[in-house]
Order: structure tokens, then sequence, then C-alpha cells
């Protein structure tokens, strides 16, 4: 498992993906972690596969103790299959998450993590003293999702939004906006089911400052590719199976 | 646990709960033949008058061998969830170990231990719960055999008095090879489960 520290402050923002030993068939996916004095919010912690090169490469910047928060933007199995594992590795930890999907996330195994259902408008996650906003992305694709927004480091992880597929060890950092376009492409036209939510979005996001967009597949955007990002993704016609 | 010896042990629990449908829906038609049998012999008056008391009798194994279907039934439920339990836990125990393989040097990798153990010791607990549930549902299995065996006892019986009953031989022979079949059917399938529950057991 790959990492990447993406902010680096009075906490940490890390990245970890490109795990060279993911079986084939299984989609490649990007997690994230906040890691601050005392605490550690692992974000889209992933699929069953990948529980275990995951833990064990979080536990290089945490001890399981520490490791008190998770944060699921949907319900989809990529996200947070692996819920029934960290619940049987984490001795006080909370998982974040709709709380109009807690009766299916719950399928995949939540006995001892406390499920704190987010309403629709978000809320906020607080981790010391580093507040984490939870912003509303519905339809986007999930019928209930949200992205996590950082105002300090200026990061947005954007969940699906943003999502390209890639090779396997493709770089972390999108490095030619206009050829990256085509592995989005298709992705965003399929799983975004509405122009309308695709519109409430990108409106709401405008209004942030984001240095970093980070999706939970393939590459992240940086500085002047966000902005190329959005101005792509509102130009572009979603929801085309219908 | 092997991948192939869990799917063998949640396709036995499956098939016993399958069995023990079918042992409840013939232990049903063994009441059927209860009340059918009382309504012919009641008709047959004294020709039949041999008959009456076993009509009772049926009608009280079919009964035990409801009651104790229901309860096995509940047994069966218990023990697909324990099943399920045991699956989790081996699973979490498993991911747990590989975690400790791949950490390396992480700086943290002792703070694995206690959630490591306490993964193992819930799988073991798990198992052992498993193991005396498949013993205690194994026992009640045997409960069942009892009645099916009474069953065929009675099923020889009511062909003797049915020999007696003149005109109604015939629909009381009926009522006898109906519970002597529904016997056969239910010590089969009894026999069936305990076999599942053995391979389980076996295959640990």
């Amino acid at each position: 498992m790959k990492m990447t520290k993406i902010y680096e402050g009075p906490y940490q923002w890390l990245m970890f993906g490109r795990d060279e030993n993911k079986p084939d068939k299984i989609i490649d996916t990007n997690q994230y972690v906040v890691r601050t004095g005392s605490r550690c919010l692992v974000i889209d912690p992933g699929g069953v596969e990948l529980f275990a090169p995951m833990l064990a490469a979080v536990l290089h910047h945490a001890p399981v103790e520490e490791i008190t928060d998770l944060f699921a933007s949907h319900q989809d199995p990529d996200i947070i299959s692996s819920l029934g594992l960290w619940d049987q590795a984490l001795p006080n930890a909370k998982l974040h998450a709709s709380a109009l999907w807690e009766g299916s996330i719950r399928h995949f195994g939540c006995e001892t993590i406390e499920y704190i259902p987010i309403q629709d408008n978000g809320g906020v996650i607080t981790l010391d003293r580093v507040e984490l906003q939870v912003i509303p992305a519905h339809y986007m694709h999930a019928s209930a999702n949200f992205n996590i927004y950082d105002p300090n480091a200026k990061i947005l992880m954007s969940g699906d939004v943003g999502a390209a597929l890639e090779e396997p060890g493709a770089p972390v950092f999108v490095d030619n906006f206009d050829e990256h376009v085509e592995k989005m492409r298709f992705f965003h036209q399929r799983w975004m089911p509405s122009n309308q939510a695709k519109r409430f979005w990108i409106d709401r996001v405008r209004d942030l400052d984001v240095e970093i967009l980070a999706p939970q597949h393939g590459r992240m955007f940086k500085g002047d590719d966000v902005k190329r990002f959005l101005d792509w993704f509102d130009a572009l016609q979603v929801g085309i199976a219908v | 646990m092997k991948k192939n010896q869990v799917k063998s042990q949640f396709v036995a629990v499956a098939s016993i709960a399958a069995e023990l449908s079918d042992v409840m829906n013939v232990a049903k038609e063994i009441s059927l033949a209860a009340a059918n049998a009382k309504a012919i012999a009641f008709r047959a008056g004294e020709k039949a008058k041999g008959f009456q008391p076993i009509t009772d009798f049926i009608n009280e194994l079919a009964k035990d061998t409801i009651n104790l279907v229901n309860n096995i039934n509940l047994q069966a439920v218990k023990l697909y969830q324990l099943t399920v339990n045991e699956h989790k836990m081996t699973a979490a125990s498993n991911q747990l170990a590989r975690v400790k393989k791949l950490t390396g040097n992480a700086a943290y990798e002792a703070s694995m231990n206690t959630s490591q153990e306490q993964a193992e010791q819930r799988k073991m607990d798990c198992r052992r719960e498993f193991q005396s549930h498949v013993d205690q549902l194994l026992e009640q299995l045997a409960s069942v055999m009892h009645p099916a065996r009474a069953a065929r006892v009675i099923a020889a019986n009511s062909r003797i008095e049915a020999s007696q009953a003149g005109e109604y031989l015939q629909s009381l022979q009926a009522v006898a090879e109906s519970v002597d079949n529904a016997a056969l059917v239910i010590h089969s399938n009894v026999q069936r489960c305990r076999t599942a529950l053995s391979i389980i057991n076996f295959t640990d």
C-alpha cells in the first residue's frame, strides 16, 4: 500500500492507495487518513479485501486505540465493506455515515463501533482541535452521499466525484488534465444520475477554497486543476443511461 | 477453517432446516390421519372398538413430534446464527493475523496485540458454543426418533385392529399405512439431519 502525505501542519492528511497486492477484479480505491495529536480518522476505509493492508499501513502512523473515527461517504462495498473487520480491531471507534444508510451499512457488521448518523444537511467531525466539515453531496452518486472538507488544509475529499479508472500504479496527482479527462468521462456520465444534483454540488464547491480535490478512485486534483475539473464537470451531461 | 469446510458447514445447517421443515409437514399429515381415523372408527362403531384408542395415540404422537420439531427448529435457527458468528470471527481472526504479517516494522504494530488476542479468543468461544449446540441438537434429534419408532408399532397394531373392522377394513388399513409411511419418512429425514451434523463435527 502506497502512502502519500498530502498535508502537513499541526496535523496530517495521508492518502493510501495503489495497493500492489490488490486482487485483479477489485476496483482500486484511495483511502484518506486525518491524523491529529491523539486521534485518527479513516475516510472511506475500503472493501473487505483491503482491510489488512490498510490497517497495516495505518499502524505506521497511529496505534489502534487512537484510530477513533471512520467515515463512509456512502454505502458501497468498496467504501465500507471492511467495517465488520474494523469492528473487531478497534477498541473505541465511531463510524460517521449517512442516517439514511444505517440499515444497509450495518449489514457489514457494526457491533462495537458506534454508528453516528449524519443528517441530510451534513455536519462537523471534530478531531482534537481540528474541525472537518461534512458536506452534502447527495446523488453524487449515491442517494445519500457526503464529502469531507477541511477549510484549514483546503482539501475536499470528494468521494466518487472526480474519480477515474486508472491503470495500476498510476501517479497520485493529475499531471495533464486534458489527457485525464477521458479516464473520467464515462464514469461520471454513467454513475452520476442527476444534472440538477451535479449543478447543486458544483455551486456548493465553487464557494469553498479547495487546493486539493481528493476522489476515492484515481488521481487527485491540485491547484488550477481543481477549477478545470469543476468547469469540465459543469459542462458534462450526466445520467446518460436513461 | 478452510473455505470448503465453511461452505459445507453452511450447507449442512441449511439442509437441516429443510429436513426439519419436511418432518413438520409429515407430522401434520399424521395429525390429519389421526383425525380421519377417529371419524372412521366412530362410524364403524363396535367393529372398530379396538381402533378408537389407537387414534388417540396417533394424535398424541403427531402432537409430540410437532412440539419437538418446533423446538428443534428454533435450535436450528440458533445454529445458523452461530455458524454466521463463527464464520465472522474466523475471518476477523485471520485478517488480524494478516495485518500482523503486513505491518513489517510499523511503529504501532504492538498496539494490535490485544485486538488480535481478543479476536482469537472470540473465535474459539464461537467454535465451542457451536460444537456444544451441535451436541444438543443431536440429542434432540434422537428424541424425535422415539415417537417415530412408536408410530411404527402403532401402525402395526392398527393393521391388526383394522382387520377386524369389516367393511371399514380398507379405510383403516389406509390410515395404518399412512402412519407407517409418515414414521418412515420422519425416521429417514431425522437420520439425514444427524448425518449432516456429524459431517460438521467431522470436518472440524
